[in-house]
């Protein structure tokens, strides 16, 4: 019953810490903007943390320069289990128009591995707050997967 | 056979009401009632009723990291040892006349078991070793000496209220006292010490915009910064829980006069009661202030809020 | 039939003749010479300890007379012990730090030179402080004061290559000095106006009244009191001292050496001028405490050095014991004795802690320190117990005691309805939260945090420090649990023993000498209150933490893996501390930097009386002086 209660649990209150990789700042407004009461992620217990220890979810805008490649693999490994990634835009995706710059190292795929990855530049916050959905149902499945 | 049933009944006491799981699911109730009510505040649909019950078994489903620079012993027992004694503190403030284990819960007694959870979060987050711990914890021992002044300050006004020339120290005696004499709330010269307790309480758990220890956005949760999983589960607990009992603590102080004649009944209303102080003291401070400075904080404490304390004591003392 | 009236001369004596057998025999050898420091340590306990039965239990009260001078025709001539409940209630408090300080010395000391001139001093200062805490001739107790200054200055000074060292033990001797003076005179006054030294004849001469003569004497002694005890303004010199002296000596220190000037201040205000029933005399004790309690923790807020933190705390600490005796009532004294006692343990405890970090890292400067929990684990856990209980958190002992302050000062304000006495309550509330923040300060800059890179090293301090220190906790957890039966079979002879001045003059003159010179007091029957009961609460917490445990445990089989890792790889970023993503670097929040919040609405204050601890002696010996002026100016309207 308690695993039940966890894993259903686990999908309803996905907790997001957002790592901005170098982006223009685009997609973090939309982010913000899916908080607002328009949007209102929080009906579906979205919450931004404060620290990875926190997180479930790390969100990352931005193609990923190689300042920034570091700090963001020791982000992602702070990160307590079960947890999901999340890519917001086009340059975490395919570098978007920053692809060849002598400071950009990605697509993040080449670090770790994405869930769930949302297209555009910037994304909708409908297509945003979908695609966060989506990453909540896989932590789920994956906190279903460690029990086996 | 006696003993068996005392053991039983002593054991419901403690594990189910007004104990245990009493105080967790009223907490977190309270605490759903708090992020709904913000929501609908700002306009918003607002997370269900039971979120706070979501966030707390996920966070019992997530792993625990201990790090390097935290003692692992004082890092793990801190969460555990600050919902103990909340859990107690409980059994020992009525429920309008009903205080199942004791009948001299004693006023200073509550203070102090009040500091512990507090003390709690500043070891465990000591023990964590992290600089933003190490910020988090000074300016969560500053928001504690800001808000015990006018604490005390109240608590003095109540008992001397109550007790007049003998010393009365005790909350059943204070429960007793309004229900012959009519609730505190009701007598003009304690209204002053209402509204300081009313303040005292958003400080006291921690909501914005007093919540300048756990500023997510500055210093990463303060104290929490390196708890998750379980532990973390625990803290969220403890800040829900503290929600429950100090407005329990204000029902008691200054409602104490109400009294249906049913303790099932009688432990409603006081949950009603709490919910709307919860929604009046903290949700609505919350929606419409931005965080505080620690020294403005501190300094709002030590002169609004004591002045306010310090009229109602003086008039009380006056015999008004 | 063991003839007990011998006892508590032959511990004082004992202690002094060892003193010298020392310094004889183990200037060279240092088994010997701990060896003879132990004995007279633990022969001076065996001995007061012994006296337990007769006096508390049995409500004896042992006189002495040496060479059997008895009195003559009423007046008594030779030096006389006299041991009431009182007396032995602190010579307990002597002999047991005196014993835990020994057994720590042993080890904390050795890499100290000359210790044969060390235990030399040591045990003159016990044998000084259990003197003068036995004994019933009141010049008798000006000797055991001066040799008691004389040894903590000499102590003070006796790691002189270190800083500091000099400079605490100069000042010490100067405002020491002034205060024994000052005690010296007030006898001479006495002596000069009643024709003898003895206490309970003191006493019953002056039942008759105080003329301007006692009064002045009354005064002069007060304040000697005052200095001995390091209440606000007579403090000044205690932080210096207390921070250069060696650690163990620092215990002796605020352990027993302050106590004494606690124990004179009772003997003098409630047994010999028996002035506790004046209002005057009542609101200048609590107006001195209450400003010493609120003076001493802020002071100890602003330290940077563990030690010296500590010496501001014991000061402050002082300041409740002396607010509660000052309340003039039962429960106001007995709550006085009981924080002077636990005083004793959970400062002892906390020096001994101070003295293990200052052993094992060469250090007390809150801003070098940190993280030492990882490797000094039980001084660890044995710094919180002693952390907790000066805080008041309960059930540690210091929470009973405290407890205990503010019912019998709230008691009196709503008994007499004099708004003073609440504010003293407000006060002492909030600095024992303020107690709580300094030593947070500490557990945050010395034990938690980050270790710096030249303390990896550090070892945990070796098992014969450790023992004083379990000790220490022990007692601490002990009587603030069982405060009922420590109530019970210590306060309440204590306390009675204060107030019953009748019998403490019958025993010491003979039969009928006080009702003869119109002292008709009749004992109190004083009971201790029986209104917070630790062992329910500590039941009660103990079965929920039970059922807690229970919950997560089983819990975690039902969860399923919730990896809780234990041997993690130290080079796996996972466990690293987070940093914003940075790399994990040495980055501790040192002492200094908390409580800025704080600070900074009070700066004004601050500046003030950091400014007013100026470090000159000269401004010390002026604040002694006119504090002694005005005190006496008090008296003189006030005391009738």
């Amino acid at each position: 019953m308690f695993k039940k209660v966890i894993a259903k649990s686990m999908a309803k209150s996905p907790w997001i810490y957002h790592v901005n990789t170098g982006s223009c700042n685009g997609c973090d407004i939309e982010l913000v903007a899916v908080l607002t009461p328009r949007y209102d992620a929080e009906r579906f217990g979205f919450k931004l943390a404060g620290t990875p220890r926190h997180a479930d979810i790390v969100v990352v805008s931005g193609p990923i320069t190689s300042q920034s490649k570091e700090r963001l693999i020791r982000t992602l490994e702070q990160v307590p289990e079960p947890k999901c990634v999340v890519s917001i835009g086009s340059c975490p995706r395919s570098c978007n128009v920053f692809k060849g710059s002598y400071s950009v190292e990605g697509p993040l795929e080449n670090f770790t591995h994405v869930d769930v990855s949302i297209a555009g530049c910037t994304p909708k916050p409908e297509a945003i707050i979908e695609g966060l959905y989506k990453a909540a149902e896989i932590l789920a499945e994956k906190r279903e997967a460690m029990n086996k | 056979m006696e003993i068996i049933t005392t053991i039983f009944t002593n054991a419901f006491y403690v594990l189910v009401f007004p104990g245990l799981l009493f105080v967790a699911i009223v907490g977190l109730l309270l605490a759903g009632i708090d992020r709904k009510v913000l929501a609908r505040m700002q306009k918003r649909v607002g997370p269900p009723l039971i979120q706070p019950f979501y966030d707390f078994f996920k966070l019992m489903g997530k792993e625990t990291i201990i790090p390097h620079a935290a003692n692992r012993r004082v890092f793990l027992a801190a969460p555990v040892v600050g919902f103990v004694s909340l859990v107690v503190m409980m059994l020992f403030i009525p429920i309008f006349g009903f205080s199942p284990l004791s009948t001299n819960a004693d006023l200073i007694i509550l203070l102090y078991l009040l500091t512990i959870p507090a003390v709690a979060l500043i070891v465990g987050g000591s023990a964590s070793g992290s600089p933003y711990a190490g910020i988090g914890i000074s300016r969560e021992m500053v928001t504690m000496m800001a808000y015990e002044l006018p604490l005390v300050i109240v608590l003095l006004t109540v008992a001397r209220k109550v007790g007049g020339s003998t010393l009365c120290f005790s909350l059943s005696e204070i429960s007793l006292f309004q229900q012959a004499e009519g609730s505190l709330i009701t007598n003009w010269s304690l209204i002053p010490a209402a509204i300081a307790m009313l303040l005292v309480i958003p400080a006291e758990v921690g909501t914005q915009p007093f919540d300048v220890a756990e500023a997510e956005t500055e210093i990463c949760e303060g104290p929490l910064v390196e708890y998750s999983g379980a532990p973390l589960a625990i803290f969220k607990l403890n800040t829900a829980i503290k929600m429950f009992i100090m407005t329990a603590l204000f029902t008691v102080l200054f409602f104490g006069g109400i009294d249906t004649g049913f303790i099932a009944l009688n432990a409603l209303v006081l949950v009603a009661i709490c919910a709307v102080l919860t929604v009046i003291c903290m949700t609505l401070i919350h929606a419409i202030c931005a965080r505080l400075k620690i020294e403005h904080l501190f300094k709002f404490y030590w002169t609004v809020v004591t002045v306010l304390a310090a009229i109602s004591l003086i008039l009380v003392w006056l015999g008004l | 039939m063991i003839n007990f009236t011998h006892f508590p001369v032959i511990a004082v004596m004992g202690l002094f003749l060892c003193a010298f057998l020392v310094e004889i025999f183990g200037a060279k050898n240092k088994y010997i010479r701990n060896t003879i420091a132990l004995v007279a340590a633990f022969g001076a306990f065996a001995l007061i300890a012994a006296l337990i039965k007769p006096v508390f239990v049995d409500g004896n009260v042992i006189s002495y007379w040496m060479g059997n001078w008895t009195p003559v025709g009423g007046y008594a001539i030779g030096i006389g012990y006299e041991i009431d409940a009182l007396n032995l209630f602190f010579a307990l408090l002597v002999v047991t730090t005196v014993l835990l300080s020994g057994i720590y010395s042993v080890k904390y000391m050795e890499r100290d030179h000359h210790l044969g001139h060390y235990y030399t001093l040591y045990l003159m200062l016990s044998g000084s402080v259990l003197g003068l805490v036995l004994t019933g001739d009141i010049f008798n107790m000006f000797v055991m004061i001066e040799i008691m200054t004389f040894a903590s200055v000499a102590l003070t000074a006796f790691r002189n290559n270190k800083l500091g060292a000099l400079e605490g033990a100069f000042k010490y001797l100067i405002i020491g000095s002034v205060g024994s003076s000052l005690t010296l005179s007030g006898i001479a006054l006495l002596y000069a106006q009643c024709h003898t030294l003895n206490m309970s004849q003191l006493s019953a001469a002056l039942a008759t009244g105080l003329s301007p003569t006692t009064i002045l004497a009354f005064a002069l002694m007060f304040a000697g009191f005052g200095v001995k005890s390091y209440i606000v303004p007579f403090h000044a010199p205690a932080a210096d001292a207390y921070m250069a002296a060696p650690t163990s000596v620092s215990m002796l220190f605020s352990g027993m050496v302050n106590k004494a000037g606690v124990y004179g201040m009772i003997r003098l205000t409630y047994v010999i001028f028996r002035a506790m029933d004046l209002s005057s005399v009542q609101l200048l004790l609590v107006t001195l405490g209450t400003v010493t309690m609120f003076i001493g923790v802020t002071m100890a807020l602003a330290q940077h050095n563990f030690k010296r933190l500590l010496a501001f705390h014991s000061i402050s600490q002082i300041g409740y014991v002396i607010t509660a005796i000052g309340l003039g009532t039962a429960l106001g004294l007995s709550s006085g004795i009981f924080h002077a006692m636990n005083h004793t343990l959970f400062k002892g405890l906390l020096f001994l802690t101070a003295g293990a970090v200052l052993y094992a890292t060469g250090t007390c400067d809150l801003d070098r320190l940190g993280g030492l929990s990882k490797r000094m684990p039980k001084t660890t856990i044995c710094f919180l117990i002693g952390a907790f209980s000066i805080s008041g958190l309960p059930p540690f002992n210091g929470f009973a005691s405290k407890w205990m302050i503010y019912q019998s000062t709230f008691a009196k304000a709503t008994e007499t309805g004099n708004f003073g006495y609440a504010f003293a309550t407000i006060v002492a509330l909030v600095v024992s939260v303020m107690t709580l923040a300094s030593f947070i300060k500490v557990t945050q800059a010395v034990f938690f945090g980050q270790l710096p890179e030249n303390l990896k090293e550090v070892r945990e301090v070796p098992l014969l420090m450790r023992i004083p220190m379990w000790i220490m906790s022990a007692l601490c957890i002990l009587s603030g649990v069982f405060y009922n039966f420590v109530a019970k079979y210590l306060l309440t002879p204590a306390t009675n023993a204060a107030f019953n001045v009748t019998n403490y003059i019958d025993k010491m003159m003979g039969e009928g000498y006080a009702a003869a010179n119109g002292i008709t007091e009749t004992a109190i029957g004083f009971s201790p209150l029986d209104l917070w009961n630790p062992v329910l609460w500590l039941i009660l917490f103990a079965i929920v933490l039970i059922s807690v445990c229970i919950v997560i445990l089983t819990g975690e089989k039902e969860r399923g893996r919730t990896l809780v890792k234990t041997d993690a790889d130290p080079e796996d970023g996972k466990y690293a501390t987070f940093f914003g993503g940075e790399a994990s670097t040495h980055s501790h929040v040192g002492g200094s930097d908390l409580f800025w919040g704080f600070k900074h609405d009070f700066k004004g204050y601050f500046k003030f009386i950091q400014g007013m601890h100026s470090g000159v002696v000269n401004d010390y010996a002026l604040w002694v002086v006119v504090a002694t002026a005005l005190i006496t100016v008090f008296m003189f309207i006030f005391v009738r």
